[in-house]
């Protein structure tokens, strides 16, 4: 990694923490919209739980069998029904991303505090272009995945004819690395797109595109570098924060174990914002506009032409 | 069959009409040929001066298997003793290879049940298996390949082949020997239900034809279900493999002589006593470690046969398995074999977790952790089949929870023993698991579909197959504990091992030793748990606690001086009845205990006491695992969140998890 890219992940890193609060406020939405998606499962639990001295087992240590026993009762019924509402609600805050981000990809350009007004109105104004854009990453990033996995698929299941075992899963931790740098990359130019987007206030979303994929190809490993760097950091956010919720959080210590947990949440969020934020610094560095135009700054004028200047007659007269 | 050898077979028949070759007996005077062939009583293979079961067949087998082909070419000579006490010119062999073919039983059902490994979806030319014979002679009367006919007496499917039977022209006197000599050819199918190969590995199970049992008048030989294993008498078994020198080989028995052949194969042999099969496994991978078991009869050899990737998981398979060799000596009675064979077969092959006379295979990944008990578990159960269907050989057809569930009750107390009660399957990362619970679970989630007692092919569905032959005969004999006790169980199953092993016991058989020893009439509790399909539930309802002076206006509870009257009552759900301990909890710390003999709907207690209900519980001892629902058992006066909190804070950080994660790839 050299300079460059360090200077990119810490210049990533200082814009989302001068934005910090829109990772606040995206985690308390994830909170708000988990909670409300737990209530079928909370009462379920509720009402076989509260009152019976079985559920002790499950609050002091985690007995694998009375969690089973909890949902195979008829009571409870099939667990289909919750992980259908968890999913329903996964779908809103993923749109509820698509919708606010384009007001943060517009702080992320700019030096200024956006104003409330300003975030909502970039958030409007940019939504159906973000939606297009997530249209066609959806449609590439499927394709490429389904062809991806597919191979993956295809490779493990020939390696599985080799009398080595460890050979199948070393092919497809080897596979799923690559599928996963191939998919960043994939991340990488549609988010250096959706800066564009924003920062051009670009209407025809292929142009920004266009500039994504070029910017990308140009700055491919610098950028990838970044990407997996703090991917990578991510990772370790979950391990350790696995590791403190098994260490340090008593089995019944449900305050601890929802700080613990939220606290992974919110630096888990904090590193996707984190290659948000590289990819703004990124943009803004190769663009090297002084005065972008965008759509919160003053509309463009041009330069009034320049009168001619008079002659001066004479020594030491200024030409303009 | 062959035209030919159809012809030979014809001429032969017509030169051996007389009234023998119409089934009658024939006379003492008039022993067949084989009468000489005895059935030897070699004690090679066991820490026994002589015999242990009553002999009734003796196989030599000579095979040659082909690698390349995965085939088989093999002759075998089958010596029966008539100890039937009648005489028989019937005899029906299991080719249970034929199962592995598209329109046999086996996969008839497979398809329509599920099985444990293979699922069907399509069918390929490796699933394909067949046991075919190419010569049949009856010693002293010739060849009868042309009068070899398949039967199928459990559905009638006419493409079904694993029975084929032979009438002889005359019959076979009480007391006296018959002698087969069976030329036949296996081709082995990619592992499915514990026999075939797997890339360069080869189980071989259930490889050559196998005659019947004479069993309750009549002859025992079911076709190959999808749910069924096997039954077989017992025997001497002297089998000589030939194959290539670079296979490692294990197989039942001892090991008794090993050539090296100029032609790059090694022929080895084996002999097997007092055993009612006969497996054997072979790859050129195979890491052997060597291990000794000092017996109660004599030392045991193990030989533990794993794969190179699994190396460092010998040291875990060689200690659970001599701890339950340990625990059976202990518990149930003397292992009397030489040799035990412990097999880690291929990775994902459907080999795994298998029982063989001597002969086990296990399960497990290289990337198993110590908390994660399957290896040990596998190993335990397998090992435990040396006693119930090794010795104590039950009809696996016909009661299969005799042997299956039997079994998953010893393998319950022995890894409660060694591994701990709660966490004898899991414990991992604060997550813990006993087996006992899971045996349990396995039975509640399909309690009312099939009693124990069903033929194993006639269960419901492959999930009430597993869930109650296993999990309902654990939780049937754990709660019979609760009766008897642990000790006096404990004294039943080693009277009824000592009593019963080397021989064909029943359930009935199984069901009166656990009366004998116990001294109890259990008759009212077999008849709902192993012939029946009640379901057991028993729920803590409700209570009450009113201060007895509920009319006073001026009225003021104080803890301890303020008397309350409680009602608690007991509500039996479900339609098996069971006698219940109750414990009643006051909030000044008094616990009393309540018995119920459960044959009501309900029961109500009352209390008169200067404190109030704190807590019911129904079995408060943890003893009854046939009880479908745990959690209304116990009912407390004050609820307490907090375990529906945790879980739901669970739910909710994963759903939060999905969420991110979901927003993370796609916007």
């Amino acid at each position: 990694m050299n300079d460059d890219d360090k200077n990119l992940i810490s210049a990533g890193f200082g814009i989302v923490n001068r934005h910090k609060r829109y990772i606040f406020w995206f985690c308390v939405l994830n909170l708000a919209l988990a909670w409300l998606r737990s209530i079928a499962f909370r009462q379920m639990a509720s009402s076989t739980l509260d009152r019976s001295l079985l559920a002790d087992r499950l609050l002091h240590g985690f007995d694998v069998p009375a969690l089973l026993e909890l949902m195979g009762r008829p009571e409870a019924g099939p667990m289909l029904e919750p992980t259908k509402v968890a999913a329903h609600f996964a779908f809103v805050f993923f749109f509820a991303t698509l919708l606010f981000l384009p007001g943060v990809m517009e702080a992320y350009t700019n030096e200024g505090r956006l104003s409330r007004d300003e975030f909502f109105r970039v958030c409007g104004r940019n939504l159906w272009r973000f939606i297009r854009v997530f249209i066609l990453f959806a449609i590439l990033g499927g394709a490429v995945a389904g062809a991806l996995f597919s191979a993956e698929h295809a490779l493990v299941k020939l390696a599985g004819k080799s009398t080595n075992e460890l050979l199948p899963f070393s092919t497809d931790v080897a596979i799923l690395i690559l599928i996963f740098l191939i998919m960043t990359l994939l991340r990488v130019w549609f988010d250096l797109s959706q800066v564009d987007v924003v920062f051009r206030d670009q209407p025809a979303v292929r142009k920004s595109l266009r500039a994504g994929f070029r910017y990308t190809r140009r700055h491919l490993f610098s950028l990838l570098a970044s990407y997996v760097v703090i991917a990578i950091v991510a990772a370790l956010i979950l391990l350790v924060g696995v590791w403190i919720w098994h260490e340090a959080v008593p089995p019944q210590g449900v305050a601890a174990a929802f700080v613990v947990g939220q606290s992974m949440l919110i630096l888990w969020l904090w590193t996707r914002f984190w290659q948000r934020g590289v990819a703004a610094a990124f943009y803004l560095r190769e663009m090297a506009i002084v005065s972008p135009p965008s759509a919160l700054s003053p509309p463009f004028v041009p330069p009034a032409p320049v009168p001619e200047p008079p002659e001066i007659a004479g020594e030491g007269g200024n030409q303009v | 069959m062959e035209l030919g050898r159809w012809l030979i077979a014809v001429v032969f028949a017509l030169f051996s009409i007389s009234p023998v070759a119409f089934g009658q007996p024939a006379k003492a005077s008039e022993k067949s040929p084989a009468s000489a062939a005895l059935i030897p009583d070699t004690t090679i293979a066991i820490n026994s001066p002589t015999p242990l079961s009553a002999r009734v067949v003796a196989y030599t087998i000579d095979a040659k298997y082909d690698p390349s082909t995965h085939g088989l070419d093999a002759s075998e000579v089958l010596t029966y003793h008539n100890l039937t006490g009648q005489p028989l010119d019937r005899f029906p062999f299991h080719l249970y290879l034929n199962a592995f073919q598209p329109k046999a039983t086996w996969i008839r059902e497979a398809k329509a049940m599920g099985t444990r490994d293979v699922a069907y979806d399509e069918w390929k030319e490796e699933d394909f298996a067949s046991e075919e014979i190419r010569s049949f002679e009856v010693v002293g009367i010739g060849d009868l390949t042309s009068k070899l006919e398949f039967i199928q007496a459990d559905d009638g499917n006419k493409d079904d082949k694993t029975v084929v039977e032979v009438v002889l022209p005359k019959a076979i006197a009480p007391n006296d020997f018959v002698q087969f000599k069976i030329k036949f050819h296996d081709k082995f199918p990619e592992t499915q239900a514990r026999t075939g190969w797997k890339r360069d590995f080869v189980l071989g199970g259930q490889w050559f034809p196998k005659v019947g049992v004479w069993w309750h008048g009549a002859w025992n030989c079911h076709q190959f279900h999808a749910t069924t294993e096997f039954f077989a008498d017992f025997g001497v078994y002297d089998v000589t493999l030939t194959l290539p020198q670079n296979e490692v080989v294990g197989a039942s028995g001892v090991r008794v002589k090993e050539v090296k052949n100029p032609d790059g194969t090694q022929t080895l042999t084996y002999h097997g006593d007092d055993i009612h099969d006969f497996a054997w496994t072979a790859s050129p991978r195979y890491r052997v470690a060597e291990d000794t078991f000092q017996g109660s009869m004599g030392p045991v050899q193990l030989r533990i046969m794993m794969q190179p990737a699994h190396w460092d998981q010998e040291a875990r398979h060689a200690k659970i398995l001599k701890q339950t060799l340990d625990h059976f000596e202990r518990w149930y009675g003397p292992y009397p074999y030489k040799t035990l064979t412990l097999v880690d077969p291929e990775p994902d092959s459907a080999a795994g977790g298998m029982e063989y006379p001597t002969f086990i295979t296990g399960g497990t990944s290289w990337w198993v952790p110590a908390g994660l008990a399957y290896p040990e578990i596998v190993v335990e159960h397998e090992f435990g089949h040396q006693y119930w269907y090794g010795m104590v050989a039950t009809n696996e057809f016909e009661e299969a929870w005799l042997d299956e569930g039997i079994n998953s009750y010893t393998e319950v107390k022995i890894l409660d023993d060694v591994l701990g009660r709660k966490t004898s399957v899991l414990n991992l990362f604060g997550m813990t698991a006993g087996e006992r619970e899971i045996q349990r679970l396995q039975y509640t989630f399909v309690p009312d579909f099939d009693p124990l007692s069903r033929f194993a092919y006639k269960f419901a569905n492959f999930n009430s197959y597993g869930g109650v032959t296993y999990g309902k005969t654990a939780s049937v004999l754990l709660t019979l504990e609760k009766l008897v006790g642990e000790d006096t169980m404990r004294n039943a199953l080693h009277t009824y091992f000592m009593r019963y092993r080397f021989t064909h016991p029943t359930g009935e058989d199984f069901l009166k030793t656990l009366e004998e020893v116990s001294g109890r009439d259990l008759g009212w509790y077999f008849k709902q748990a192993v012939y029946g399909t009640q379901i057991l539930d028993y729920e803590s309802l409700r209570f009450v606690s009113t201060p007895a002076d509920w009319y006073k206006k001026d009225l003021k509870e104080k803890k301890g001086e303020t008397v309350y009257q409680s009602t608690v009552t007991i509500h039996r759900k479900g339609d098996f009845l069971f006698p219940v301990d109750v414990e009643v909890k006051f909030d000044n710390g008094e616990k009393v205990r309540e018995q119920w003999d459960g044959q009501d709907r309900w029961v109500k207690f009352h209390y008169v006491k200067k404190a109030k209900v704190d807590s019911v519980e129904v079995d408060p001892d943890h003893l009854i695992h046939l009880d479908r629902d745990n959690f209304n058992n116990s009912r407390t006066g004050k609820p307490k969140p907090a375990p529906a909190r945790k879980l739901a804070n669970y739910w909710t950080f994963l759903s939060q998890c999905f969420a991110q994660l979901l927003a993370w790839w796609l916007v």
